[in-house]
């Protein structure tokens, strides 16, 4: 995309910038004081909000690392996650692990769960690895169920508050500041993977993984690197969640929730850092919407109304947005924001 | 040797069911290459139908039969009309999303008719079991895997004989050549997606008039695709054959491991397995190994 106008490069370092300009950094600063100040001015209950949308951000970002930038497709995203929510899960509530410990070995444990089940990658693609990934989400929410001198089983495995130090993080804008953190690193750290040596050799898989090959790019390596990282963040949303909620049941990692993993970041635009973050603000918050405003909303002032409207409407409706996405906007939102931006760049003359 | 032959029958009765939904994926694989991963969910919808039939309308089975198949010759036409036709020719990824997000959409409409979801068939076949040696056999078995046999034969001969199974066929083998010689290819692809919604629609009736309607009924959908691997995506002999070792595997090791592992390990076999193919020969026992060219 163009610069603004006026805007010139002398240096390398310019020219490498994220942020080029004084706009752009006022703009930048404004938007994190904003975000950071949000306990000041959202209630408990939106901010729980944003604590779903925080965690949420850090699978999608591994999610669009390991789909939108490598081009793997896995279905199975819900499942990693899982393995990083339970790992947490037991380490600090039967080993009595501290909480950090227990963060990083959930992202730890997740990729490597990751690596095993990507391994095929790298002599299938496409559909064989959506199978793949799709058999793997299966057999570990059954392990999980099923394994229940550690992870509880069915009944679920109660998780203590997240703690640092001596400081607990017990209200809704203490974790929010925890997971808000976590969410800008990750973001961060995708951001710049994708401009450095490793980014530029998953796009070149990602586009023919064969040329890639061919041009000395190790295919092994990197597909398996992508694995990694991609699980890496799934495991610590899930550590995260598994904090968060306090208690954990194999029934919220489901399959459909892995496929809503990947209709966030195809309505939110693939292979783009403002990608996932759109896409998963505008899904959780539909989600928000339609369980808790317009749902019980309509069932009180229509009586009439079937028995499944409640649990039926919502994934009725998720499914129409994806369909309606790859259809009309296959690019996703972050697309459309760069043709709204360009726009407003180049008016008056805008062509 | 009684507990044996009863798991080997039941096995190959499930397992021919589960390689009459595969036949319906490799279909729409092959002839436009759309990977759909709405089986189960596809399965799932016209069993609550045929439920919907039968027991809610209270059809006689000569008529709720025909409709069922009507239903689904409809649901497959729609599929394919609305959400694949404008994907024509977009990358394998956009193709294959877009079956998740119909099947999603199904599974919607699935609870918001059927919120109970859990329930039972009236009895199709009869019960009275039926005693070969030592072992007994429920003639549900018998019955499930003498209909999808007959299907089997009628499809065959369907693909061998008629115009439009010899059109797919060609579709399959060259879609240009196909276009070039005045068959709309666009009506094959259409034709192929009837077809799958058909054969998953007959699957699950005959998979839940055993075990009932639930919401695994997802789950046997997605077993279907173990068949596919194992057997290899672009062959139809791969899915006959494949699909009652998977129904044997899950059965057999269902009821012999059961003891040493965890319980239900029977429901996570055919998954097992699609890893271990996935790993040792990724195209199947009778798929085509794809050669690529930059």
């Amino acid at each position: 995309m163009g610069l603004p106008s006026g805007t010139r490069n002398y240096t390398y370092a310019q020219d490498m910038a994220i942020l080029r300009t004084k706009t752009h950094w006022a703009l930048f600063t404004g938007f994190l004081v904003l975000l950071f100040a949000a306990p000041l001015y959202m209630g408990n209950y939106w901010l729980g909000v944003a604590n779903l949308i925080g965690i949420t951000l850090i699978a999608a970002t591994g999610l669009n690392i390991l789909i939108g930038y490598c081009g793997q497709l896995s279905i199975g995203h819900a499942g990693f996650i899982a393995v990083g929510a339970y790992t947490s899960a037991i380490l600090t509530n039967r080993l009595e692990l501290p909480f950090l410990v227990g963060l990083i070995c959930a992202g730890l444990v997740a990729g490597l769960i990751g690596l095993i089940f990507g391994i095929p990658s790298v002599r299938v693609k496409g559909f064989y690895l959506a199978i793949t990934t799709i058999a793997a989400q299966f057999i570990i929410i059954w392990v999980i169920n099923h394994w229940s001198a550690l992870t509880g089983g069915f009944v679920g495995i109660k998780v203590p508050y997240a703690s640092i130090g001596g400081f607990v993080f017990r209200s809704e804008a203490s974790q929010f500041y925890l997971i808000m953190l976590i969410v800008v690193l990750c973001t961060f750290f995708a951001k710049n993977l994708a401009r450095t040596r490793v980014g530029r050799a998953f796009i070149a898989v990602r586009d023919n993984d064969l040329a890639a090959e061919v041009m000395g790019i190790n295919l092994f390596y990197y597909k398996m690197l992508a694995f990694f990282i991609g699980c890496f963040m799934a495991g610590i949303a899930g550590s995260l969640l598994a904090h968060w909620i306090g208690f954990m049941n194999a029934e919220q990692f489901t399959l459909t929730e892995s496929i809503l993993y990947i209709g966030m970041i195809i309505i939110g635009g693939l292979g783009t850092t403002l990608g996932p973050i759109l896409g998963v603000v505008f899904i959780r918050l539909l989600q928000q919407l339609l369980t808790v405003e317009l749902v019980p909303f309509l069932e009180k002032s229509l009586t009439a109304l079937p028995g499944g409207f409640a649990t039926g409407v919502t994934p009725m409706l998720f499914g129409l947005v994806i369909v309606l996405f790859l259809i009309l906007e296959p690019r996703g939102l972050a697309h459309r924001w760069t043709l709204i931006k360009s726009a407003y760049r180049l008016w008056p003359f805008s062509y | 040797m009684a507990e044996f032959l009863q798991l080997l029958i039941s096995g190959l009765a499930v397992g021919m069911v589960y390689a009459l939904i595969a036949l319906g994926f490799v279909v729409v694989w092959k002839s436009s290459s759309v990977a759909n991963l709405a089986l189960g969910q596809l399965v799932l919808f016209s069993s609550w139908f045929t439920y919907g039939m039968l027991v809610q309308a209270n059809f006689p089975l000569w008529l709720g039969f025909p409709v069922v198949i009507l239903f689904a010759l409809l649901l497959g036409w729609i599929i394919e009309r609305f959400a694949l036709r404008p994907l024509i020719a977009q990358p394998i990824l956009s193709l294959i999303t877009v079956t998740l997000g119909v099947a999603y959409f199904v599974e919607g409409i699935v609870t918001f008719i059927w919120p109970w979801s859990v329930d039972a068939l009236p009895r199709l076949f009869p019960i009275e079991p039926f005693h070969l040696g030592a072992a007994v056999v429920s003639q549900e078995y018998v019955w499930v895997a003498g209909i999808s046999l007959i299907m089997f034969v009628l499809l065959t001969l369907f693909f061998r004989y008629h115009k439009m199974g010899i059109a797919m066929r060609a579709t399959a083998d060259d879609q240009l050549a196909v276009q070039a010689c005045g068959i709309p290819v666009t009506r094959i692809f259409s034709r192929s997606w009837m077809f799958a919604c058909v054969v998953a629609a007959v699957g699950g009736i005959l998979i839940s008039s055993i075990g009932g309607i639930s919401y695994g009924l997802v789950e046997t959908g997605l077993k279907a695709f173990s068949v596919v691997i194992l057997g290899g995506l672009d062959s139809f002999v791969g899915a006959v054959v494949a699909g009652p070792i998977i129904g044997l595997c899950e059965n057999l090791g269902g009821g012999y491991l059961t003891p040493f592992l965890w319980a239900g390990v029977k429901d996570i076999i055919p998954f097992i397995i699609i890893i271990i193919v996935m790993l040792i020969k990724p195209y199947g026992l009778f798929g085509e190994v794809r050669i690529e060219r930059i």
